[in-house]
């Protein structure tokens, strides 16, 4: 069941934030690889429209959980890389703990006769 | 957020351009590599990415600030739900905004009357004297004019006495304009040196004004210097004349100097001219208020400890003196006291009356905000699932509050300043200072502070509990799709919250209902009682003869013999009177001693209100005359054997049997006041209230006019309709005899009378509207419990009904519930009127603070209406259909 999540309001904020921390603990990368590194590795079951990446990466920006700095692309454009801080690294841990809590305790309660 | 990203924010939406820009070339490249043509892959890049501009926008506002946005953001979701509940909406914010109102109406008179400083200099020093005798009837507790040059050449703790005239005058001016009727007080020459006042412009009175053959001179107040002379500099030096009498213009007092009455327009000195007496009776009469000033370093209580010791020497000094009597004590207390006392105790009433308004609504808004919150909760839970912080969402339901109580605050000043600009102008209230009354910061702080506690208070409680979902059982419920059942603990508790909100709100509307029920049946009380004439269709005005030009007792005599006999032939007047005063109006006291019972001290003689009149006095008001007869003209001739008419007070004063027993007709009587020879008593008249509705008579004696030719008296007549129609008949009668004749003061004895209860009158209305408005939210409060709680249980109902329930039972079960909380908010109101009664013990007239007729009356009443707004949710779930319940 493949479901656009729109970035209204405070929904998807702290689930988009995530996985964008996710994607970056493996090195520096512009949005467009971001975006499309979500979409891939949910096996496309998130479908994040793209755009709505972008504020999220100011948001972190601004929060001091990810820095940017324009380099070259791999297609020789001037691309705007973007790379884990240490406080974003922190961050990270904090928020999948939390979703990992949460998912168990829904996982709970929707099949409580298979415990 | 930083003030440099703020400042940054054009080119960080440059780069935001050139990043967005980065993805679609890099997209397009992509989808040309996949096969697509060009513009296939810039269309597909563009559907992919999204709305750009949405997208820098959203980036963009990020450097604004963040807070302004998220409230901002609050506040347009908040005015969303207003607008998709306008009824809701409209009722929380008029509510809220008539409590925020009164709030902000009773604060600020309470600021500038009771609180402020008085506007004189060194306010705090000054000191208001009194005379006190709870068993003598002195009225106006004032001094003599010995007694104040006696305190002044021995007094060692005042720097300075002043004095003025207990009442204000009613005078004419004329010179320099159309004549004008005026409010005169009269002072000693120092009142201002005491009060530590100049004038705006020209002098103060000069210690020699003061005396008698003093150059006769006036000060005049802003507003009229203002008004009659344009405000001209050159006013100083002016001659005015005031009630026949010239004068001259020697000062302009500051704007909004009120003292010692407010609405004075002009000041003259020589208190000791109490216009109403003739100078021999001057050093009996006690005309004078004192005030005085502390020198440094002298306390309150010394100075009373000084007073004490004065009062003792005067009365060892002077013991025929009235206020020499045993028992007669000088209280000292602050001005301030004094200026206010009328009014404190009725506006910290009203003050506390406002408060309790505004929490029940409060309470009010805080239950409509529960009630809809567990409607809410499922979205709540869901959006905290996800990641919003909780902060965020009580953030979110405050500001919704917060957006009520804004609208309730903003109508509530505009209320506020629309009332404060009329209060003043309410002569009923009495209300002193009432020209230092504005909307200022201060006040519109207080108002903003009071709007967000408001919020606050009415929004947190629900905030607090919506925003902290059972995440379990919320996304159980969810699970089920039972979400219309209340959803265990959190509904337990939400609407035990309410009830107690509900509770409150009746507890606090019953004790503003018994206290408005107290003031209506004092109100009642007061109207009921027999003043002891008719004040219907009489019309009186003032008289004031000139000293130069009535400078004998015949002269005098003649002027009100010939008023009266002219005004009693104008067509329509049925009678017609002069006398020395009227009910209300001012007094003239004496000791009385009849001769034939066994003598006693002057000191120890009662006192009695000695009034003149001529013959159609008892007729005219309607005083209706117990025994013997009234005054003949004969008796009001130069010449004739002194007669007097006593009233029923005095007669069993000095004839404890009366009726019974000895007949006071044709005994005589002397009056220490005027050590005149004996008077025979002629007739015996019912008791007339003098001082107003709220005070018993007093022994009075009337002599005819030409005993006792007054300076100053009153006109009354009794007409055939509507008095005020025949003012200007009246009038050119006067000017008939005397062109140069002034008269004042022209009003109905219905009017004079209602001054004395307008302030009571006021009082009541207003708290009765408080309690109106409180009693009406408290109904609203049990009605939506009810009825939510109804709405609730619909599932319950039905299988109640299915198990054989009558509808009896279910009507039974839920007005229960309702009689339930009532019952309880009446025990507890109950309770806290109780505790509260002394807070308008002295607005009371005849009635308890804990009058159990009240208290029971009222509780009942509101029990019966508390369950009239339960039948109505109650029949509704007396009517439930088990089926479609069931099915639900």
């Amino acid at each position: 069941m493949a479901r656009i999540l729109k970035p209204d309001g405070d929904m998807l904020q702290g689930t988009l934030d995530m996985l964008v921390l996710q994607t970056l603990v493996l090195g520096p990368a512009h949005g467009h690889f971001i975006a499309h590194a979500i979409e891939r590795r949910s096996d496309d079951i998130l479908q994040v429209e793209h755009g709505s990446l972008y504020p999220a990466l100011y948001r972190l920006e601004d929060r001091g959980w990810i820095a940017s700095s324009w380099g070259a692309s791999e297609n020789n454009r001037k691309a705007r890389y973007y790379r884990l801080t240490p406080a974003g690294r922190k961050r990270l841990a904090v928020e999948t703990t939390r979703w990992e809590r949460l998912v168990s305790g829904i996982g709970r309660i929707l099949r409580p006769a298979t415990e | 957020m930083s003030w440099l990203r703020f400042f940054r924010r054009e080119e960080r939406d440059a780069e935001s351009v050139r990043d967005l820009q980065f993805y679609l070339d890099t997209e397009t490249e992509d989808n040309i590599a996949r096969g697509m043509s060009p513009e296939e892959a810039r269309a597909s890049a563009w559907r992919k990415l999204g709305n750009t501009s949405a997208i820098r926008e959203e980036i963009y506002l990020m450097s604004t600030f963040a807070f302004v946005e998220t409230i901002w953001k609050d506040l347009l979701y908040a005015l969303r739900t207003m607008r998709k509940n306008p009824a809701f909406a409209a009722t929380a914010i008029l509510t809220l905004a008539l409590g925020i109102g009164g709030n902000t109406v009773l604060f600020t008179v309470i600021r500038a009357v009771l609180l402020k400083p008085l506007e004189y200099g060194d306010p705090d020093r000054l000191v208001y004297l009194t005379l006190d005798n709870p068993k003598l009837n002195l009225k106006g507790k004032s001094f003599s004019l010995l007694r104040l040059d006696e305190t002044r050449a021995t007094v060692q703790s005042f720097s300075g006495v002043g004095a003025f005239l207990k009442n204000p005058e009613s005078v004419t001016i004329s010179g320099g304009g159309d004549p004008e009727s005026l409010q005169q007080a009269r002072v000693s020459a120092n009142f201002l040196e005491v009060l530590g006042v100049q004038p705006l412009r020209g002098r103060g009175f000069l210690a020699e004004e003061d005396t008698p053959g003093g150059a006769p001179a006036a000060m005049i107040s802003a507003d009229f210097w203002r008004r009659r002379f344009g405000g001209d500099p050159q006013v100083v030096g002016t001659p005015v004349t005031l009630d026949s009498t010239p004068h001259t213009v020697i000062g302009v007092l500051p704007s909004g100097f009120a003292f010692p009455f407010a609405g004075v327009d002009v000041w003259v000195t020589k208190p000791s001219h109490w216009s109403g007496l003739p100078a021999r009776f001057w050093s009996g009469s006690t005309p004078l208020n004192l005030y005085a000033r502390l020198k440094p370093h002298v306390s309150l209580e010394q100075a009373r400890a000084e007073m004490d010791v004065l009062q003792r020497q005067y009365a060892r000094a002077h013991p025929e003196r009235v206020d020499s009597k045993p028992g007669v004590s000088v209280l000292v207390t602050w001005l301030k006291e004094q200026v206010v006392a009328n009014v404190g105790p009725m506006l910290w009433m009203l003050f506390g009356a406002v408060g309790f308004v505004l929490l029940i609504a409060c309470a009010n808004v805080a239950s409509l905000l529960l009630a809809r919150g567990s409607s809410r909760s499922r979205e709540f839970a869901l959006r905290s699932a996800l990641g919003a912080a909780r902060g965020r969402l009580i953030g979110q339901l405050l500001a919704e509050s917060l957006a009520l109580a804004a609208a309730g605050g903003i109508l509530g000043v505009l209320l506020a300043s629309w009332s404060l600009r009329a209060i003043p102008h309410i002569d009923a209230l009495h209300l002193p200072r009432s020209g230092e009354i504005h909307l200022d910061l201060v006040v519109l702080g207080f108002t903003v502070a009071l709007s967000i506690a408001t919020g606050v208070l009415f929004g947190l409680f629900p905030s607090l509990q919506v925003s902290r979902p059972d995440l379990v059982d919320v996304l159980r419920e969810s699970g089920t799709g039972a979400g219309r059942e209340s959803s265990g603990r959190r509904g337990r508790l939400g609407f035990s919250l309410r009830s107690l909100l509900v509770v409150g709100q009746v507890a606090l509307s019953l004790v503003l209902l018994i206290g408005a029920g107290l003031l209506m049946k004092s109100f009642v009380r007061l109207n009921s009682v027999d003043p002891g004439f008719h004040p219907t269709n009489v019309l009186t005005m003032k008289i004031a003869l000139s000293p130069s030009r009535y400078d004998t007792d015949r002269k005098k005599a003649a002027f009100f013999g010939e008023l009266a006999r002219r005004a009693e032939a104008v067509p329509g007047v049925r009678s017609a009177t002069i006398a020395l005063s009227l009910p209300t109006t001012t007094s003239l006291n004496t000791n009385v001693g009849v001769e034939g019972q066994p003598p006693v001290e002057p000191v120890d003689q009662p006192i009695a209100q000695l009034q003149s009149i001529t013959p159609g006095y008892f007729r005219t008001l309607g005083i209706s005359l117990l025994r013997g007869r009234e005054f003949h003209e004969a008796d009001n001739s130069p010449g004739a054997p002194p007669v007097m008419i006593v009233n029923e007070s005095f007669a069993r004063r000095f004839w404890p049997n009366f009726p019974d027993g000895r007949n006071p007709v044709g005994q005589h009587v002397g009056e220490g006041l005027d050590k005149l020879k004996s008077a025979e008593i002629v007739g015996i008249v019912a008791d007339v209230r003098e001082a107003g509705l709220a005070s018993a008579a007093g022994l009075e004696f009337y002599v005819p006019c030409v005993l006792h030719a007054p300076q100053v008296a009153y006109l009354a007549i009794r007409s055939e309709g509507d008095p005020l129609r025949f003012a200007g008949a009246i009038r050119s009668q006067v000017l008939a005899i005397d062109r140069d004749q002034s008269v004042a003061d022209i009003k109905s004895m219905q009017d004079v009378l209602e001054t004395t209860v307008g302030q009571r009158r006021l009082t009541m209305l207003l708290l009765a509207a408080f309690a109106g408005v409180a009693v009406l939210l408290a109904l609203i409060g049990i009605y939506s419990v009810i009825a939510y709680q109804v709405a609730q249980r619909t599932h319950e109902v039905g299988i109640r009904r299915a198990l054989g329930a009558e509808s009896g039972d279910i009507l039974r079960l839920v007005l229960g519930q309702g009689l339930m909380l009532a019952l309880i908010g009446v025990a507890v109101g109950v309770l806290g009127a109780f505790a509260l009664g002394r807070l308008v013990e002295g607005l009371l007239f005849q009635v308890k603070a804990s009058d159990p007729g009240t208290f029971g009356v009222i509780a009942v009443l509101f029990l019966a209406v508390a369950l009239l707004a339960s039948l109505i949710p109650a029949q509704r779930a007396a009517r439930i259909d088990p089926m479609s319940a069931l099915r639900q």
